[in-house]
């Protein structure tokens, strides 16, 4: 990643919003220039089938803040996000998408959020202006399970609004659809997360990219979110943990027929004998998620990298 | 990674001070390749274009007497053609990989070991290159060889097709040209050579097929044998996997063992609602489909596990493994 030289970049992934991008970057302009900051915009044109990358073009040639990133071929927001992050050269750094429906006004109280002494702000819209059955209550059921699970209280995890001082993103890998689980990876690391209520309106020009499958997905992702976030300095605890009910029951069930619940004869009876063998098949099941696990302790040594990301702390 | 092979490797002295433009890569696999044919009439076809290029042949452990008609054709061709001679058959991916170490060439273009289509279609693959792809393969269009054998390829093409996303219709042509690049930042191992293009597009580069003129195929009408399709559909499981599940590994193993949890808790289940409501007179663990169902669970639980490495592994490795490639930052 290059220097940390400016003092806001702003990273906005694009992918065919021809109509919406003049007006979000006069709108940004309006909102970020007189800040008085140093600050640019990377807009990532994830291979847009329009005239995106036209348009951003020629908003390069009248505005030098601007930079643009384009891509060999359409990959996704999350790499496309990744490619931002790769790119910028800002302290702190602000997430947003192209469509307009983050209100770029909220940028400033974001960044002024973020001076507070925090190391992430996620926007939260509080009043979404999206469809409520396909959109805001798989949305809403999402993040109560993230919260839930993971222990980030964060109300909306799915919000690109979201700033980041540059320490914190230079140390988590973001990935697959891993941009909505950055605040609980960032928790995990020690990272200090705030949430404002930000402004949400409505679609005015392109159509929506995103469908219900994708929350089905969500829910897998929150289990290797929970390990990497909980477990992710001894993956042996964790492997330990899941092997427990496998090695406990069959012994438990055992104690309970020595003490004479059940009358269970291993010797004699052939039911007793089938109950062994069961019980042996499950107990192993425990053994190979304990070697499972030491696997995972070899991967994370080999790495070099201990899973928990260190958060340099850098006085606003 | 297969183990380096021991190799007698003659590079081309090449009489050009300045790289070639195309290194031509030739993976011979048996004594009948007509590789003077090939390396005439392309290399022909190479200079009408005013491309300058050298010919690195690799030979997969087939004996001396072909390499050194090779020698020969070294010498009548002023060193540009190189050889490489693998001491047993490693297959056409090491080939490649062990002639791609040896060349200097801007593009790279492999061919296969007889005149399969026409040189003429060469200009097109240049054209796609210089249009801003990375990679262009080849699909021979319209198929000379019997309609057994192009039956069987376009299922198999339509079942890659199906587990990669990538929208190819003849990986079996292996006239390809490319860019340095491509070969660069991948690793070619085992059955890659084939599925080329395929792994090029999921990491990130710009591939696109060339319809050509197929002239001739070896080999005659034949189902091909058990051995072949086995090895295919392990081929293609291990595409698939790479290809969709890198990043999300626990999404492939949590789905396969999700599944074999839920039917496993579905046979325990019945089968103790059986017996509470039975008048006891047996024992739940002497029914088979209660230990079936046992036994999926287990199963099902330890696929997961799996799955949970493979999340540790993607995410140590995360930096290592770039999802996206950029083509320009515009300042």
């Amino acid at each position: 990643m290059p220097r940390a030289d400016i003092d806001l970049s702003l990273v906005v992934p694009v992918f065919d919003e021809e109509e919406n991008l003049p007006v979000l970057h006069a709108e940004i302009v309006q909102h970020v220039g007189g800040l008085g900051l140093d600050w640019e915009v990377v807009y990532v044109d994830d291979r847009s089938r329009d005239q995106s990358f036209e348009v951003l073009m020629q908003l390069r040639a009248h505005d030098p803040h601007v930079r643009i990133v384009r891509f060999r071929r359409n990959f996704g927001q999350t790499p496309a996000m990744a490619a931002g992050f790769e790119v910028s050269r800002g302290r702190v750094v602000v997430t947003l998408d192209a469509d307009l429906q983050n209100d770029p006004a909220d940028i400033p109280r974001l960044v002024a959020e973020l001076r507070k002494g925090f190391d992430v702000v996620v926007g939260w819209r509080k009043n979404r202006q999206d469809g409520l059955w396909l959109r805001k209550v798989p949305s809403r059921i999402a993040n109560r399970l993230i919260a839930r699970i993971t222990g980030a209280d964060v109300h909306d995890t799915g919000c690109t609004l979201k700033a980041f001082r540059r320490e914190l993103i230079e140390n988590l890998p973001i990935y697959a659809d891993q941009h909505r689980f950055l605040p609980v990876l960032a928790l995990a690391s020690g990272a200090r997360i705030a949430e404002l209520p930000v402004n949400h309106r409505p679609r005015i020009h392109g159509v929506s990219k995103y469908g219900l499958g994708r929350a089905f997905r969500v829910v897998l992702d929150l289990l290797t979110m929970k390990m990497l976030s909980t477990f992710s300095r001894s993956p042996l605890t964790y492997f330990a943990l899941l092997a427990s009910p496998f090695v406990l029951l069959p012994v438990v069930y055992l104690l309970i027929s020595a003490w004479g619940f059940g009358g269970v004869e291993f010797r004699s009876s052939s039911w007793g004998q089938a109950a062994l063998l069961t019980f042996m098949l499950v107990s192993m099941a425990g053994v190979y998620f304990l070697m499972l696990g030491l696997l995972a302790e070899l991967v994370v040594k080999v790495s070099g990298r201990p899973l928990d990301p260190l958060v340099q702390r850098v006085n606003p | 990674m297969s183990t380096s092979p021991i190799a007698t490797v003659e590079t081309p002295h090449s009489e050009f001070t300045t790289t070639p433009d195309v290194t031509v890569i030739v993976p011979i696999t048996t004594p009948k390749a007509e590789f003077e044919q090939v390396v005439a009439a392309f290399g022909r076809e190479l200079d009408r274009l005013g491309r300058t290029w050298e010919c690195i042949l690799v030979f997969d452990g087939i004996k001396v007497a072909t390499r050194e008609l090779s020698a020969a054709l070294q010498v009548k061709s002023t060193g540009r053609i190189g050889t490489i001679a693998l001491h047993r058959s490693f297959g056409e991916s090491v080939c490649l990989s062990s002639a791609f170490e040896n060349s200097n060439g801007e593009l790279i273009l492999t061919l296969p070991q007889y005149v399969q289509i026409d040189p003429h279609d060469l200009a097109r693959l240049f054209e796609t290159l210089d249009n801003g792809a990375d990679m262009a393969t080849t699909r021979r269009y319209p198929r000379v060889d019997s309609r057994l054998n192009q039956a069987q390829s376009s299922m198999f093409n339509w079942v890659v097709r199906l587990v990669t996303g990538a929208n190819f219709r003849d990986l079996n042509s292996t006239t390809r040209l490319m860019r340095r690049e491509v070969l660069e930042q991948m690793t070619i191992y085992g059955s890659m050579y084939r599925y080329l293009p395929a792994t090029a597009y999921r990491q990130g580069f710009r591939v696109e097929e060339v319809p050509v003129r197929h002239l001739a195929e070896w080999g005659g009408a034949s189902v091909f044998g058990p051995g072949v399709y086995m090895r295919r559909a392990l081929d293609v499981v291990g595409l698939m996997f790479l290809s969709r599940f890198t990043h999300k590994p626990l999404r492939f193993f949590g789905a396969l063992g999700g599944a074999a949890i839920l039917l496993g808790a579905l046979l325990i289940g019945v089968q103790v609602l059986q017996w509470a409501l039975s008048d006891g007179g047996y024992g739940l663990f002497q029914r088979a489909p209660f230990q079936f169902g046992v036994l999926l669970v287990v199963l099902g639980s330890q696929t997961i596990g799996f799955g949970l490495v493979g999340e540790i592994i993607i995410y140590t490795q995360a930096r290592n493994l770039r999802e996206y490639r950029i083509e320009k930052v515009y300042e």
